[in-house]
């Protein structure tokens, strides 16, 4: 019941944060001079006032503002500007699975090798794989993803010319063998920065009093291990996939147009060059109740895993 | 004395710790013998080795940084120290069993309760889950905390100080252990709580004829529980006697000035008596008398030689066959020594 409750309280914050990216995103767009059809060259100022008439953008802007929540709300996002006959609708419905597979693909990518290679640091503590690990998550930290995106392009490119035969595909978004690379350039600094977390998670969970408790009760190393410190010690990293999420999601843009991967992200990007003000609206606001849900979806995970959150005594 | 009358004996131990500012000898020649269905309580203050001591039984000392550099210790004939992994699982946990300080701290958050207790019964004892639950349910009833039924599911932020500690007795001694540990098991709790997981303990050694080793500095609760007393000073013991003894004839003048400092009835004595100074540094122990620059009888001889051991006479009213020995590490019960209020053989 407590947890009914608190999800219903996480949900109406939720739709209180949606409606506020959706007019903070509705105002400055606004305030960008311009509109969509400004750049038509070739078009005398008659044809301009009918296609703004046309589109309802000789309204005034609070109007607008009013009309395009209301058609919202019945998730109506709108016919992009920039297509042919395209309604925004069509084109997240399109490219958003995409762009999703990707993203939760190397999240996977992330969160396993993450607590995988934290783990083995720990057990080599301030040893020869530890300090290897450590040098690659700064590594994978400071390094940006196109950079690892180029190269792991050129790797793949290598591999293919010297084995003979097209083991992995350069770019595009065909298969499972196009979805591997991109999805680990992706979430490389996610790792690297769980791996970190993880490493010293683990250490504080082996000195912690319950941890003696399980020696002292005579537990073999693997179960004491999996049953008392994996658990405990996986939790501070289950708190970071929110932002994770954020992270991946958004760093997806730039590795979507490196693989030449047909998701959101080209969209997202184009859209703001263009002052599309549709497909801005739409990719924003739906990025957006994306995160919110999914930071809510964790907050439960969290809660399985964690009898305190879970029970409420926190 | 027969010796199938001790379960626990230990010899000589010595442990040290490598830190960044040199070697801390932490435990220094540590011997103790552990009667048969007794308590022997360990007494000292911060820092002089009493938790490093049986820890280090129990290999629960991180190695490294520490290092168990002599010594042996048996469990009814059963060597503890220097054994395999496996060998020590197999002891640990099954017939010896530990309870802490901090019973919040030392339950796995992430647990709950009835698990972590069958988890003893389904290593040691290979049994099932299911079957471990009803064993739990009477060990759960056994410590008397209150319903048992419900605490099964419960985690341990659920539940109070006194009922976790209650919680980590059921465990340790799910396997019917030989010896129980109990390091500070009072000290987190409050003064009522105290007294009623101490006398838990007391009716649970009569029931099963536990063995307890119960490390404190708390001399209220030697009185109350204890059959025989290692008192420690600088990772080494100073005196060890039958309980009466040491209150009533303290052989070692550290023991003298923990017997002084405690608050009495007197409504007329204002200040608490104090022992002047602090312990010595472990990094470098004196070679000599770890006592010599707090000790008011100090002689030449303590800052220049360790000092024997040496055995007091029993009382003549006592019955000396049943007691263990009252033993002191002190120069002054050498036979030329002046006489001291530790060798008056009447009770002080």
């Amino acid at each position: 019941m407590a947890m009914l409750r608190y999800l219903l309280k996480r949900l109406g914050v939720g739709l209180f944060t949606i409606w506020f990216i959706a007019t903070a995103t509705f105002t400055v767009m606004h305030l960008v001079p311009g509109n969509p059809l400004a750049n038509e060259r070739g078009t005398n100022a008659t044809i301009r006032a009918n296609l703004e008439r046309q589109y309802g953008l000789d309204k005034p802007v609070f109007e607008q503002y009013l009309i395009y929540m209301s058609n919202m709300l019945h998730g109506d996002f709108g016919i992009a500007f920039s297509e042919e006959n395209r309604s925004v609708n069509d084109i997240i419905r399109e490219h958003f699975p995409v762009s999703a597979t990707l993203g939760v693909l190397s999240l996977c990518f992330a969160t396993v090798g993450g607590v995988l290679w934290g783990a083995l640091a720990a057990l080599y503590r301030n040893r020869l794989p530890d300090a290897l690990i450590m040098f690659l998550v700064i590594l994978g930290i400071s390094v940006p993803s196109f950079v690892f995106a180029a190269f792991s392009q050129l790797f793949i490119l290598k591999l293919n010319q010297w084995s003979g035969r097209s083991i992995l595909p350069v770019a595009g978004w065909e298969g499972v063998s196009s979805m591997l690379m991109p999805a680990l350039v992706l979430g490389l600094s996610t790792m690297a920065y769980m791996t970190r977390l993880m490493r010293s998670s683990m250490l504080d969970v082996a000195n912690t009093d319950y941890l003696r408790t399980a020696r002292a009760k005579g537990l073999s190393p693997t179960r004491i291990f999996f049953r008392h410190q994996l658990r405990n010690a996986i939790l501070p990293v289950i708190t970071v996939l929110g932002p994770a999420i954020a992270i991946i999601t958004t760093g997806g843009f730039v590795v979507e147009s490196v693989f030449a991967i047909p998701g959101l992200g080209r969209y997202f990007v184009q859209a703001v060059a263009q002052l599309d003000y549709t497909v801005i609206m739409g990719t924003t606001v739906f990025f957006g109740a994306f995160l919110v849900l999914m930071v809510i979806a964790v907050d439960i995970l969290y809660g399985f895993i964690d009898p305190r959150i879970r029970l409420g005594a926190v | 004395m027969n010796s199938t009358q001790y379960v626990l004996e230990v010899d000589n131990l010595a442990v040290e710790f490598d830190t960044y500012g040199g070697v801390v000898q932490a435990v220094r020649d540590v011997s103790f013998k552990l009667r048969k269905g007794k308590t022997l309580a360990i007494v000292g203050e911060s820092g002089c080795g009493k938790s490093v001591t049986v820890q280090s039984l129990m290999g629960l000392i991180p190695m490294p940084p520490g290092r168990i550099t002599r010594g042996s210790a048996r469990l009814g004939g059963d060597e503890l120290l220097h054994i395999a992994p496996a060998a020590l699982n197999a002891i640990r946990g099954k017939r010896i069993g530990m309870i802490f300080q901090d019973p919040m701290s030392a339950l796995n958050p992430t647990m709950s309760i009835g698990a972590q207790i069958a988890e003893t019964l389904v290593v040691h004892r290979g049994m099932t889950a299911s079957a471990a639950r009803t064993e739990v349910l009477e060990l759960l009833h056994l410590t008397q905390i209150p319903e048992p039924e419900q605490r099964l599911n419960q985690y341990p932020f659920e539940c109070s100080g006194g009922m976790l500690q209650r919680a980590m007795i059921a465990m340790s001694i799910a396997c019917k252990p030989e010896v129980l540990i109990a390091d500070e098991p009072t000290t987190a709790l409050d003064v009522t709580i105290q007294a009623q997981i101490l006398l838990l303990l007391k009716q649970l050694q009569q029931s099963h004829g536990l063995s307890i080793i119960l490390i404190t500095h708390d001399l209220g609760v030697v009185a109350h529980m204890a059959h025989d007393v290692a008192v420690m000073y600088a990772g080494q013991v100073v005196e060890s006697a039958p309980v009466d003894d040491l209150f009533y004839r303290p052989a070692h003048p550290y023991t003298l000035g923990l017997r002084a400092a405690l608050p009495g009835n007197d409504p007329q004595k204002q200040r608490l008596q104090i022992i002047p100074g602090s312990p010595p540094d472990l990094f470098a122990p004196p070679p000599a008398c770890a006592f010599a620059d707090r000790c008011p009888h100090t002689m030449r001889l303590c800052r220049s030689a360790a000092p024997a051991t040496y055995t007091r006479p029993p009382p003549p009213a006592s019955q000396a066959s049943t007691n263990s020995a009252h033993e002191a590490r002190c120069w002054l019960h050498h036979p030329q020594a002046p006489s001291s209020p530790v060798r008056s053989s009447a009770a002080t």
